[in-house]
């Protein structure tokens, strides 16, 4: 099996996720052994968020690390896992909500494609970059 | 066969809140000021009006962040220098890291020229001062004390305040306090005797720097606003209130720091590396102290504790421009006075003219742009709103009505802010009022 970053770099619909992770020097981090769950915004999430708004984030490195470790939980939890706890903590230090009592749900982000397995976690796809607050 | 009327475009039943009609504006994609000609003539002129004010705010929070510091007299802090009128707004400007506004990064030149000449003539800066002729810097800071005194707004989202009460601020803080009063022994006297009251200054002094990185991205936004109404490019209200989302997006994540500069050394108080962003640190923070908490106007409220006027907890005060009474504008008591009275220097044409035809004409016209800002800050908080419920909730279409009635519970607890009956705060709140053309 692979680890996250080689999954992500291979499915080819991470392309802006994989550049924000390099840009913010997280790849080394996410190839560790961890585990971690990371909740992947694919491409199109990307794109839904307003003009300007991903240009300022690589401009500053550690307010991009901010947002993109909010995606991150320690430890390997598949969609079982997520439906009992209710509540994860992120690596970021706030709160995602998970709802699974009506199909997949994120905070406010439909889950596409779950318990995708990795060598070092497990990998969600979500449609929408979800935000901390 | 009897045809049967289309579905009304709402997937979800009406709204039986006190301000339905402004909830469903909300859920157009409205803003919860009404959009009309003579509303957006209003809020953009004094968008443009509050910008050049704001261009020396945002100039001199930082230059005394960085450059006064603990100066124990500092009688000069409003005489900004000419480097910091100088420098370089981040977001207007050739080399903008983002450029919102198409003009020049320097100060606006209108400030420039007031500062030469003011109200009266060209004349030195001390006499200009001294007769008050000059830009109202203490309204400015006591947006910043509000903010300092309502700390942990949004908190824990918001890690600002958590950070202030760290040891590694008071070790950072520590080391620019011995470093600025170096050579000084009665003042490094001073703070070993009572260190928590240096600390505490240097704390104050980190929110002048949040609320001046605040200040710097919302006078470039305002002046660009106004310059594309001027270039007739806002159909309406919600397209105002909409390049105001876009803008709160744009500029999220632009670091919040405290750098003081002592003896030409930089003194990293509050590291940009610390990932504290202009979204959660400033904007959420300062709209919550600004917009609806502040404090009690003295002339307004008792502070008399038998009183029970002013409330016990902070969460419940009241007091913010989407409360407050303009009509006391001018008169003793009413800290808004000075922002109006500065305001008043830059209005454009359009609103000169507009007030002379209403009410005492230029005889009251501080009331009456202080109404107008009033409208205009209604709608900042309606983009507010809009910006936090895609950031954190649904797209206004989404076809699931699940997610349509999330975003009514989250309009709906935000209007419910207008709604508490404790200390009178719906009879102060001001949302009704701006839904009449006539309140002015």
């Amino acid at each position: 099996m692979a680890d996250i970053v080689d999954i992500a770099v291979g499915a080819g619909s991470f392309n802006t996720l994989v550049q924000a992770v390099q840009a913010a020097d997280l790849v080394e981090t996410l190839k560790s052994p961890g585990p971690f769950t990371v909740f992947a915004p694919n491409d199109e999430a990307f794109a839904k968020l307003p003009p300007g708004t991903i240009q300022t984030l690589v401009q500053n490195i550690p307010q991009l690390t901010r947002i993109l470790t909010y995606h991150v939980v320690p430890g390997k939890l598949v969609q079982s896992d997520l439906a009992k706890l209710g509540t994860v903590t992120s690596v970021e230090g706030s709160a995602i909500k998970i709802d699974c009592s009506d199909g997949f749900e994120v905070k406010n982000s439909t889950v596409l494609a779950a318990d995708i397995e990795a060598d070092n976690g497990v990998i969600h796809v979500i449609d929408t970059v979800i935000l901390m607050g | 066969m009897i045809e049967i009327p289309e579905k009304p475009s709402t997937k979800i039943p009406p709204s039986t809140h006190e301000f339905a009609d402004v909830i469903h504006r909300l859920e157009a994609g409205g803003s919860m000021l009404p959009d009309t000609p003579e509303n957006l003539m209003q809020i953009i002129g004094i968008y443009k009006a509050y910008a050049v004010p704001m261009d020396f705010y945002w100039r001199d929070l930082l230059y005394i962040a960085e450059q006064v510091f603990l100066n124990p007299f500092p009688f000069f802090k409003y005489f900004i220098s000419p480097e910091y009128l100088d420098r370089h707004n981040h977001y207007a400007g050739d080399d903008a890291d983002l450029r919102i506004w198409r003009g020049e990064a320097t100060a606006h030149p209108e400030l420039l020229a007031f500062i030469e000449r003011g109200e009266t003539s060209k004349m030195p800066k001390l006499f200009h001062h001294l007769f008050h002729d000059r830009i109202n810097m203490e309204f400015a800071e006591a947006c910043m004390r509000a903010m300092l005194w309502h700390r942990n707004m949004y908190a824990p989202v918001n890690k600002f305040d958590a950070y202030l009460d760290s040891e590694e601020y008071k070790a950072n803080a520590d080391k620019a306090i011995k470093a600025y009063f170096q050579g000084n022994p009665a003042m490094l006297g001073m703070y070993k005797l009572f260190p928590d009251m240096f600390l505490e200054q240097v704390r104050q002094l980190s929110y002048y720097s949040n609320l001046g990185l605040f200040w710097e991205v919302m006078a470039p936004v305002f002046f660009e606003m106004s310059d594309i109404y001027d270039e007739g490019g806002f159909p309406g209200v919600p397209d105002a209130m909409n390049f105001l989302v876009n803008g709160i997006f744009a500029i999220a994540g632009r670091p919040i720091y405290h750098h003081v500069y002592i003896r030409g050394e930089c003194y990293e108080i509050i590291p940009k590396s610390k990932g504290f962003t202009w979204l959660y640190e400033a904007a959420l923070p300062y709209v919550e102290a600004i917009f609806y908490r502040t404090a009690p106007f003295r002339g307004t409220k008792s502070y008399n504790a038998q009183a029970q006027q002013v409330p016990e907890d902070q969460k419940d005060f009241h007091y913010g421009i989407l409360y407050a009474d303009v009509f006391p504008v001018g008169t003793a008591g009413i800290p808004p006075t000075l922002l109006m009275q500065d305001m008043l220097h830059f209005l454009p044409q359009y609103l000169v003219d507009y007030y002379q035809q209403y009410c005492r004409r230029e005889d009251d016209m501080l009331i009456q742009l202080g109404i107008s800002f009033q409208r205009s800050m209604y709608n900042v908080t309606s983009a507010v709103i809009q910006a936090l419920r895609t950031a954190l909730l649904y797209p206004l279409d989404d076809p699931n009505p699940k997610h349509l009635q999330a975003n009514r519970e989250f309009f709906e607890a935000q209007l419910n802010r207008f709604s508490r009956p404790e200390y009178g705060i719906n009879k102060a709140a001001r949302l009704r009022d701006i839904q009449r053309p006539d309140y002015r």
